[in-house]
């Protein structure tokens, strides 16, 4: 199996791309990833893969202009090859008048994210973790998902000097366990460590949702007081990132929160950062240009304080970077790859028993932007939903679709839990968030099942 | 190359492998944005590995690397098998494949200009004044224009002894305006939103888009929204223009008729299906004038091959024929469950992934007349044109689509102009509300480049031919 490379071997290679003639400047991200899925569906495990790779991406500067190349031959000879590819397409080009140059010669902050038993787990580790998950379901109920772990290594080096690495692993199980008439319940969970999942407890939660939400019934569209459990939370807070906290977007008048800085745009119990270094999440403590990464308090008591910026739209807002950048080219400019939100004081059980009438949420799905501006999206949920009725669940209802603005969202929360969980939106990023009770939030249809 | 995938399917059966297959893949692609008469980015990248499949014992196994001396082939194939091993610690029905006959050959997309033969500084030249058109009208805030290449070249063994080679290249471009003013932001794309119009094809398809010719228009447009009213919430009349017949197609007609989601395999993911394997031949899923096929074989298209990546011959299938069910597109597993054979959509998005089943080119074939003809016979609806949004259930029964812009009709023509219009509905109901499909005049064979599936997630590029629709009783305007 694959191990780390390490730094040596990964400067030896990049100095062939740092020396290259008649560049002002180069810049190499290395990047290598190796791991295995053990897919599973109808309690059986039905793909199972292992994969390595890696990856060189060249930015190379000359007079202002730019060219970005990339290959995954990993060799002084590859990426030389990239290097003079890159430049050749600088040559073409117009300068970029907002090229902030390339990163200077910086200390990073240490995070160890690394766990050798993680990225050496055997597929038959997997498969047995697996097969305690799925001993949970009741008769009558299956289950399906997929259990990860991963190991990756990324350097960032210029010409300006700058040099830094960092090894990770990271492990994932999701699931959702089926059977019953209609019933469907899920969980997952996300960690540095395989040793820290606990695969049958996961398929316990799930299977007691797929019970629970057997035979669901219609409720008709409208606005509801909900409890969004916190992997409906991440689908709020990760498109928020995505149309929202952007600097680009931000200067550009593309977000929602373009020109809004200093003001009440949710309610003062909510707060968000962006912080890659903080216990609790699974962040690299740089960006990919180098930079290391700030928290970033984006949202506090409610009042909308700034946006991440990399090194180019810093220049573009006249502000500093906060470290991050993603892989260059990036037309969408940066992005918050690990978001927090605070945690409040309330619970899920809590919430279900101070609500009269109202729906809870496990998850949403298939979830995309209706008005970006309005911070609108829409979508449906999935998995487990449930009619709340004089301070208890009453009983499971089919699925529903919500076009909703998450600021209006974030605006009429009215308790937020104490316990957070670390829930995925979107690939590569991952939110640390707390359930919440949102009043008037907008079904606005449903489906069948 | 091909020697190659042949060394790991040889190690792979050597290691304990009862069915073997290898691909070895190398893919280049070439990516321009220009902004503003400015390089915004451009790039080009390089991937080349091998991916071996096997089955052992009938579970699935699968390794991949970019490494590709010969012993770490020989070590890749290994490890498949070990990992097919591990699978049987569950246990389950055993996997078995449709039979095919072993086939040996090369097959080459077809172009007429090569574009990574094409000068750097033509292309540029091309975005750059693409930009500079838009940016003379008033009002406009972003003028933004793409190209997008890629060439795959594929080389699969199996142990079966099929051996074949393929280099499919496509092409893509399009323009993007942006109009921003007092808290609104609109958008209006050419030919198609979200990067173009890809294809199969060279650099004479992105030449021939009227990237330039339509810039100005496409901006105007963009301007024009944002003095345009909202869409109304009214329960009306929907007339779709083909490039958003293009995403109600993909989005609740391909991905339901994917076997491998009906079977449950996506359960987790992406989800299941409403169509189950008894409906085939009954399940009443659209008007008449719904038929829909799966043609890999329709030159042009971004899901066209000589083969799938299980060496299954490109077919043209009849998934819906007058509106009724008929068939789902499968692979050599998943066929076999129900006793037929493969119709060829197994397809990796690349050498490091396992294949799974994708949209081949996933049409609506024509019926009569153009999409003038068909807003001249309505009397009251709204017309709604170009893809900003789509959302769907897990199961493809209610959806909700975003266009960037839409008109009233009324009677018969083209009136007021609506900002953000939207619409949502049941999938069976929808397509069965159908009463008017185009013919070929106006049917358009659409790249879909970006659609998303699988555990580790894969990028598939599908197609998408089809005309301009109409719906009747379509709730439109859905408001947050």
């Amino acid at each position: 199996m694959a191990g780390l490379i390490g730094p040596d071997e990964v400067r030896r290679v990049a100095a062939a791309a740092l020396e290259l003639p008649g560049a002002d400047g180069v810049e190499v991200l290395f990047a290598h990833e190796w791991g295995g899925l053990t897919r599973f569906a109808s309690s059986a495990i039905h793909q199972s893969t292992w994969s390595e790779d890696t990856a060189i991406r060249i930015r190379a500067v000359r007079e202002g202009r730019i060219g970005i190349a990339a290959t995954n031959d990993f060799t002084p000879e590859g990426a030389r090859a990239a290097a003079e590819s890159a430049l050749e397409m600088a040559a073409v080009v117009s300068p970029d008048p907002l090229d902030p140059g390339l990163a200077p010669p910086q200390a990073v902050p240490e995070r160890d994210g690394f766990d050798e038993a993680t990225a050496g787990t055997t597929p038959e580790h997997r498969a047995a973790s697996v097969a305690e998950l799925v001993a949970q379901p009741p008769e009558g109920f299956t289950a399906a998902g997929a259990y990860e772990t991963r190991a990756s290594e990324v350097a960032v080096a210029n010409t300006e000097g700058q040099f830094c690495w960092h090894p990770w692993s990271q492990t994932s199980i999701t699931t959702v366990v089926t059977g019953g008439e209609g019933g469907s319940g899920f969980a997952e969970c996300f960690a540095a460590r395989a040793a820290d999942l606990d695969l049958a407890a996961i398929g316990r939660r799930a299977a007691d949702k797929a019970v629970a939400s057997r035979s669901p019934v219609a409720l008709d569209p409208g606005r509801y007081t909900v409890v969004l459990e916190p992997a409906a939370v991440s689908t709020l807070v990760g498109f928020l990132a995505w149309i929202g906290f952007g600097g680009r977007s931000v200067a550009e008048g593309r977000s929602c929160l373009s020109g809004r800085t200093g003001q009440q745009v949710a309610a003062p119990s909510i707060t968000i950062y962006d912080d890659a270094t903080a216990s609790g999440t699974l962040g690299i403590p740089f960006d990919f240009e180098g930079v290391p990464r700030e928290r970033v308090d984006l949202i506090e008591r409610g009042v909308f304080r700034t946006a991440v910026y990399d090194m180019r739209t810093a220049k573009q807002a006249g502000t500093t970077t906060t470290g991050h950048a993603l892989p260059p080219p990036n037309p969408e400019g940066p992005f918050p790859l690990n978001l927090f939100m605070e945690p409040g004081d309330s619970s899920v059980e809590e919430m279900i028993a101070t609500t009269d009438r109202g729906v809870l949420v496990t998850r949403f799905h298939y979830s995309n932007v209706v008005h970006p501006v309005e911070s609108t999206i829409t979508g449906m949920t999935r998995d487990g939903t449930f009619l709340i009725e004089r301070g208890e669940v009453s009983r499971p209802v089919r699925n529903l679709r919500f076009t909703q603005s998450i600021l209006e969202a974030l605006m009429n929360t009215t308790a937020i839990g104490r316990e957070t969980e670390l829930a995925s939106e979107f690939f590569y990023s991952a939110s640390r968030v707390p359930p919440l009770r949102v009043e008037g939030f907008h079904f606005s249809g449903r489906s069948d099942h | 190359m091909q020697e190659r995938a042949k060394q790991a399917v040889d190690a792979a059966t050597r290691a304990g492998a009862d069915y073997a297959d290898a691909r070895v893949v190398r893919e280049d692609s070439e990516s321009i944005t220009v902004r503003n008469q400015e390089m915004e980015g451009i790039d080009r990248a390089t991937t080349e590995g091998i991916g071996v499949r096997v089955l052992v014992g009938g579970y699935w196994g699968f390794a991949a690397t970019a490494r590709m001396d010969e012993p770490e082939i020989a070590r890749t194939a290994e490890v498949a098998v070990h990992v097919a091993k591990a699978a049987a610690r569950l246990p389950m029905e055993p996997v078995r494949l449709a039979e095919i006959q072993p086939v040996v050959g090369t097959w080459h997309s077809p172009m007429e200009r090569d574009p990574f033969e094409v000068p750097l500084e033509e292309k540029v030249a091309l975005l750059m004044e693409a930009t500079r058109r838009m940016q003379t009208v008033k009002g406009l805030s972003f003028a933004e224009a793409t190209t997008d290449l890629f060439r795959r070249r594929s080389w699969l063994a199996t142990n079966e002894g099929t051996a074949v080679e393929q280099t499919i290249v496509h092409s893509g471009g399009g323009i993007e305006a942006s109009a921003i003013d007092d808290g609104e932001l609109q958008r209006r794309s050419h030919p198609n939103s979200f990067r173009g119009h890809i294809a199969a094809a060279g650099w004479e398809h992105v030449a021939r888009l009227g990237l330039v010719e339509e810039a100005e228009r496409t901006a105007t447009e963009a301007v024009e929204l944002l003095s345009a009213k909202p869409c109304p919430s009214e329960v009306t009349t929907l007339v779709l223009d083909s490039g958003q017949v293009e995403l109600q197609v993909h989005e609740s007609v391909g991905h339901p008729l994917e076997l491998d989601r009906v079977l449950g395999m996506e359960e987790a993911y992406a989800g299941s299906s409403f169509v189950r394997p008894e409906d085939r031949g009954t399940l009443r899923y659209g008007s008449p004038l719904l038929s829909i096929t799966a043609d890999a074989t329709v030159p042009g298209g971004l899901g066209t091959f000589g083969w799938d990546d299980e060496g299954v011959p490109a077919q043209r299938v009849p998934l819906i024929v007058d509106g009724v069910f008929q068939d789902f597109m499968s692979s050599r597993e998943t066929a076999s469950v129900l006793g037929v054979p493969s119709n060829g959509a197994m397809r990796a998005d690349g050498w490091q992934h396992l294949p799974l089943i994708r949209m081949t080119n996933v049409n609506l074939e024509p019926r009569e007349g153009t999409l003038a003809e068909i807003v001249g016979d309505t009397r009251d609806g709204v017309f709604m044109s170009t893809n900003t949004s789509w959302s769907i259930d897990d199961k493809r029964v209610n959806f909700q689509f975003g266009c960037e812009v839409a008109w009233r009709i009324k009677d018969g023509r083209l009136t007021e102009m609506y900002r953000n219009p939207n619409y949502t509905g049941i999938t069976t109901e929808f397509w069965g509300s159908c009463d008017a499909v185009g013919g070929r005049e106006d049917w358009t064979l659409w790249g879909t480049p970006n659609c998303g599936k699988g555990q580790p997630g894969q990028v598939a590029r599908v197609g998408h031919g089809v005309p301009p629709a109409r719906f009747r009783g379509v709730q439109v305007g859905v408001r947050g």
